[in-house]
């Protein structure tokens, strides 16, 4: 008999959702034959049978939630009779177990902490710890000389389940369960906040909360870029790879990244000092069926605009799927957000911390500009740019930008500057 | 059906029903336990029959007894001279005790608690026999809380008869004033009760092993104490023992010895203090494997547990001071842990008064503890002799000191000694427990005329800008 547990795959991972059965109990499979489909809040994996064997235990269903190291099945050899226990997931016994705590057993007593240097906090904090079942002496205060104030608490709550906490297994049906609301009001859903779209919320806040975020705005022509472009389509179409305007637009940013190495950077907030990287890996912001995704053109300096064009497609693709590695969708440098094919003329984007800028390009349309004193008709596109004032003024952040423009508007240039 | 002993189920029993075991009863019922309180005398414990509150009652009537014969400043004439009749007294005293009790009742009753009256002894770590009046009850509970307090130290050189020779407990039953009285011990209980019959005319003596009397509290806090203990005509004798006491001819005789010289001296009446112990032994408590300690304290962890989880102490039995207030939370604290709430008791901020005159209260650490605790010091005094409210109404002796932290000012301790000592370390109570700094003790303006300006003085003197005294 063989325990499968739910393994650690990547990134400090403390809990998958378990989407998909593809076996029953008492179901043959062979080794390395799928056996069921989790979702972290990264990435979702197939887990596949250890060895051949009958699958005689499942302990949890679909839609549940578990923790690493927690048994998902067990499997037994053909020739091996079923376990003969009664089908009581493992957590049931451990809370019988920890309500029949024998009586009469003695244990040992640890001091009661009311020593006269502690954590400073007022009575109610002190309670609230208790009830959030957090050592108080742990959290870092913030308040004045260090006190610990009731936000201090909830933020503590939220790093420690980033990271450490072992959370009791919970049933994703029962969670998901509207709260039943009255009958007088107008009726709102609940719906938990897990998953990638916790991982998006918990994110987007660390970046406001963390950097001082100024977006400039500006406007380039396209036309020429446009006509690069439509030239170059159909050959590479009969070639099965899709050229759009996205592999012009890193290879620019690149360019532009070398030259000014303060936006291919991050901010080391612990030690007080800027990182400047000479490797570009660019984030691409991609929607997804559950939400924003980032993957990653790493080295796409090295890369040619067709293959950043391929890749970009592989990884879109995988990224629809929900079926990108963490090494795909982690160790961007900088990001770009692509929202023009949506629409939408400006944007504020928010940056993808620990970067220092973000990219936001917009809706490509034909607009009245005026060309040597004239009006004249040209395609013309927005890009809004973000940036972390603590480590790039303004000045260089139009810098930026218009070496940027320089080369949409004259791709030429990305071909001489190539290497 | 078996033969045997009939017992009750109950949720909870709670042994002692003194200050701790009645509130952690009380609290039991509004979390929806049922409860059995179990108590051999009154409910109120020691605190509210024969402690706290009747000494306190004594105290009052002997401030006021002793301020009549100095009302004459004021222009006060008094016809005659006041008399005392401590008989008189009983009765009051009995009256507020009773007034109390029957509130406590009350309350248990109305949160359905059991009250049951008679001696507890654990027959198992599930069980309780009670030996009521002529019958034997038996609880099985699920939990127990253990508050059965403490009672005066037994006396190594004496027999305790209470008609001469008196305890703590029978001094508050005296229906007249002894001419002459010894009181064996210095501490808090001697000297309060030893003041007020001072007061009330009797000629006092105290006696006491240590250096000095009060020897747990610092000594700068106790001189106005001293001071005031010689105004009244008493008599201290500090470093001496009591050799031998005895009863000859209806007074008491006693051999003090202080250093090489002993002397014969005759009292009408002795009161020995010489501490509290706890009332551990005859529950059965070791049979059922509870710990305890040389002393029979019972060590307990922040919820109140014992050794045996589902078995909780409180109060006097346990480590600390035995202070009522002390019982009353960490009761209340084991009563919410059973109701499964995330209770501790954490604090060590547990304040303490003396009612002496003046009184002695404090909270929080001393200079020397702040010190050990690593922090460098800043400690300021405010003399009441600087308050205009302690002028006007006879409240001058004494002063509020404050001890903070040197660079950020934040309270460690504080120390009132005065006539409401008491009352106004409340506040000091509530500013440790918040944390605050001597700025917010200033920068809070405080009601004139009255002693509370104190606070708002001394804080002011740590930033060097008290209004009225010189910084």
């Amino acid at each position: 008999m063989v325990e499968f547990k739910l393994p650690d795959i990547g990134e400090g991972m403390t809990e998958a959702e378990i989407l998909q059965w593809f076996v029953k109990e008492g179901d043959e499979v062979e080794q390395d034959e799928p056996v069921l489909e989790i979702q972290t809040d990264k990435v979702s994996a197939e887990l596949t049978a250890p060895k051949a064997g009958i699958i005689d235990q499942i302990f949890f269903k679909e839609g549940e939630t578990v923790e690493v190291e927690a048994t998902l099945f067990t499997i037994r050899s053909s020739d091996e009779a079923p376990q003969e226990t009664v089908s009581s997931s493992p957590k049931a016994e451990e809370k019988q177990q920890e309500e029949e705590r024998p009586k009469n057993e003695s244990t040992s007593i640890p001091a009661p902490t009311n020593r006269l240097k502690r954590a400073l906090a007022t009575p109610y904090v002190r309670q609230l710890a208790r009830e959030l079942n957090i050592d108080i002496d742990e959290v870092e205060g913030t308040g004045p000389i260090g006190r610990v104030l009731e936000e201090d608490l909830y933020r503590f709550k939220e790093g420690a389940s980033e990271t450490k906490e072992t959370k009791p297994v919970t049933s994703q049906t029962e969670a998901a369960t509207p709260t039943p609301v009255p009958a007088t009001s107008g009726g709102e859903r609940r719906i938990p906040l897990k998953g990638i779209r916790k991982t998006i919320a918990e994110r987007m806040v660390k970046s406001v909360q963390t950097i001082p975020h100024v977006t400039h705005m500006d406007e380039l022509e396209i036309d020429a870029l446009r006509k690069l472009r439509h030239s170059m389509k159909e050959y590479y179409e009969s070639k099965g790879v899709k050229i759009t305007y996205l592999p012009f637009f890193v290879k620019a940013v690149v360019a532009a990244l070398k030259e000014f190495e303060y936006f291919n950077a991050s901010v080391d907030d612990e030690t007080n000092e800027i990182v400047l990287k000479d490797y570009y890996h660019i984030g691409i912001a991609t929607d997804t069926e559950h939400g924003l995704v980032v993957p990653v053109i790493r080295d796409a300096d090295k890369k040619s605009i067709v293959e950043i064009a391929e890749e970009i497609n592989e990884l879109a693709t995988l990224a629809r799927k929900g079926q990108l590695r963490v090494d795909q969708m982690t160790g961007s440098t900088f990001t770009i957000s692509n929202v023009g094919p949506v629409g939408g003329n400006l944007a504020t984007p928010i940056i993808n911390h620990p970067e220092v800028a973000i990219l936001a390009l917009h809706k490509i349309t034909p607009r009245t500009v005026v060309k040597d004193w004239e009006s004249v008709i040209r395609w013309m596109m927005n890009i809004s740019l973000s940036f972390d004032h603590r480590i790039i003024d303004g000045v260089l952040a139009v810098k930026f930008t218009n070496y940027i423009i320089e080369r949409l508007e004259n791709p030429n240039l990305l071909f001489m500057e190539m290497r | 059906m078996v033969v045997g002993e009939v017992r009750t189920e109950v949720d909870v029993a709670v042994i002692g029903g003194g200050p701790g075991g009645y509130a952690a009863a009380i609290r039991l019922g509004q979390l929806g336990k049922s409860v059995v309180l179990i108590e051999k005398e009154n409910v109120g414990g020691v605190c509210l029959n024969k402690g706290c509150i009747p000494s306190k009652a004594l105290i009052h009537t002997a401030s006021k007894f002793e301020e009549l014969s100095r009302v004459e400043d004021m222009g006060i004439q008094l016809q005659e001279k006041a008399t005392m009749d401590l008989g008189k007294w009983q009765e009051r005293k009995k009256r507020i005790i009773s007034q109390l009790t029957s509130g406590i009742q009350h309350l248990c009753n109305k949160n359905g608690v059991t009250i049951v009256e008679g001696k507890a002894y654990f027959l198992s770590d599930d069980r309780i026999g009670v030996e009521t009046s002529g019958d034997f009850e038996v609880y099985q509970f699920e939990n127990a809380i253990i508050a059965t307090g403490s009672e005066p130290a037994p006396v190594p050189f004496a027999t305790i008869d209470h008609e001469y020779i008196l305890n703590s407990t029978s001094a508050l039953e005296l229906t007249e004033v002894p001419d002459s009285l010894l009181i064996v011990g210095g501490g808090y209980i001697g000297m309060e009760l030893g003041m007020a019959l001072a007061k009330l005319g009797s000629d006092v003596t105290v006696v006491e092993v240590a250096e000095r009397i009060l020897p747990a509290t610092s000594k700068h806090l106790t001189k106005e104490v001293v001071k005031k203990a010689k105004r009244l005509g008493m008599t201290i004798q500090t470093s001496t023992y009591v050799d031998s006491m005895e009863v000859e001819n209806e007074q008491v005789v006693v051999t003090l010895r202080e250093g090489d010289t002993t002397k014969k001296q005759t009292f009408a009446k002795a009161i020995v203090t010489i501490g509290r112990t706890p009332r551990t032994k005859e529950l059965g408590l070791e049979q059922i494997g509870v710990t305890m300690d040389e002393r029979g304290f019972i060590p307990i962890d922040e919820t109140c547990r014992t050794n045996i989880p589902h078995l909780f102490a409180i109060g006097d039995i346990t480590a600390g001071p035995a202070l009522a207030h002390k019982a009353t939370k960490q009761g209340i604290v084991a009563a919410e842990v059973i109701g499964g709430l995330p209770s501790a008791v954490d604090s060590p901020f547990i304040p303490y008064a003396i009612f002496t005159d003046p009184e002695i209260a404090g909270v929080g650490m001393t200079v020397e503890e702040a010190k050990e605790e690593g922090y460098e010091v800043k400690t300021a005094h405010f003399p009441f002799q600087a308050n205009g409210m302690a002028l006007a109404t006879d409240a001058q002796d004494g002063f509020v000191e404050v001890i903070v932290d040197k660079e950020t000012h934040l309270l460690l301790g504080c120390h009132i000694v005065g006539k409401n000592a008491s009352q106004l370390i409340g506040e000091g109570v509530l500013g440790l427990e918040l944390g605050v700094r001597a700025e917010d003790i200033a920068l809070t303006v405080h009601p004139h005329p009255t002693l509370t300006e104190g606070w708002t003085e001394v804080t002011q003197a740590i930033l060097g800008k008290a209004i009225h005294i010189l910084n």
